[in-house]
């Protein structure tokens, strides 16, 4: 019967069809399964990275507050031995004089140290800038994988004018971007005398 | 001490002028400043200097290809070079020494240290 020959050859011709889209539909899945498990896997990567910014920054702030406040309350008690030697000098006590001005010198040589101790503080800037650095790269990766994906589902050839721009911005800023991924402000892979033995050992 | 000169190089301009007040306050006044490996060896061609610290995550150039690059030339071969970089993988410190750093300090660092590596350096 010629009609259900033709029924039968539409048919299968449909199957045959069908079964080319589901193939290339798995080979679609299959193409977003890495970018989709980089992507999961950077994502707490970039939050750790900002997390632990924050967290140092607010310390490094407070450390500095800390210090702000003693050198504060350290030149008030300057201001107020500066009135005493001044009372002292129309009074002509000596002794006291020399006492105050022993008292001042001792404030103010402790406000220059700790002065210093902020400057050492501020080497913070530094470490969260890498860190900075580093979750930004993080994030590039993800937008880049995103690309990706949206690459797969996409009928036109070739990269998109988003993709092309993403990739770009991201030439730019890696000429720019120089990071540790490892920077810390607390935590230090190797001490710095285990550094000097290695030294001594020629790196042994 | 007086006449030690010492070229600083970091990309951090905050990083830079901490080493610098450290390295003034430690009785080093003579520092001059490169943003990075690149800049440092424009200014290493143009000045004559006796110390070198430098940090090793920087554009351009950075402080492995700049010590790399220093001593392979023979004019800089024996240069003193402390590096103070973030850096405190025990792998990198190790590849450091082989570009041929005289000393490593991971930052944060403090004046002391700071203080007492370069001379050390400058005493080996």
């Amino acid at each position: 019967m010629p009609g259900t020959n033709t029924l039968q050859s539409n048919i299968q011709k449909e199957i045959v069809e069908l079964s080319t889209a589901i193939g290339g539909l798995v080979n679609s899945f299959k193409r977003l399964q890495n970018p989709l498990e980089e992507s999961r896997n950077k994502v707490p990567q970039a939050t750790d990275q900002l997390d632990k910014i924050n967290e140092q920054t607010e310390a490094a702030a407070h450390q500095m507050l800390d210090m702000i406040e003693q050198i504060t309350a350290r030149e008030e008690e300057i201001l107020e031995q500066i009135d005493q030697t001044r009372a002292c000098l129309e009074s002509g006590d000596n002794d006291k004089i020399l006492s105050c001005l022993r008292i001042i010198a001792e404030k103010a040589q402790t406000n220059l140290n700790d002065s210093f101790l902020i400057m050492d503080a501020l080497q913070f800037q530094d470490i969260t800038s890498q860190q900075m650095n580093h979750a930004a790269s993080l994030l590039e990766d993800i937008e880049h994988k995103l690309h990706t994906i949206i690459g797969v589902f996409d009928s036109n050839d070739g990269d998109s004018e988003d993709e092309k721009e993403s990739n770009a911005r991201t030439a730019k800023a890696g000429k720019v971007r120089a990071f540790d991924p490892h920077a810390d402000l607390f935590e230090k892979k190797t001490n710095q005398n285990d550094i000097d033995s290695l030294f001594d050992n020629n790196g042994k | 001490m007086a006449d030690l000169k010492i070229l600083a190089v970091d990309d951090s301009p905050t990083m830079r002028r901490i080493i610098i007040n450290t390295l003034k306050r430690a009785g080093y006044s003579d520092v001059t400043e490169a943003s990075d490996g690149k800049d440092a060896l424009a200014k290493l061609k143009v000045d004559q200097f006796n110390f070198v610290i430098t940090d090793w995550n920087m554009p351009e150039m950075d402080g492995l290809q700049f010590v790399t690059t220093l001593r392979a030339t023979a004019e800089y071969k024996d240069m003193p070079v402390l590096m103070v970089t973030t850096r405190s993988v025990k792998d990198d410190i190790v590849e450091a020494m082989k570009a041929g750093v005289n000393n490593y300090i991971v930052k944060p660092f403090t004046p002391d240290t700071l203080k007492e590596k370069i001379e050390q350096v400058l005493a080996s």
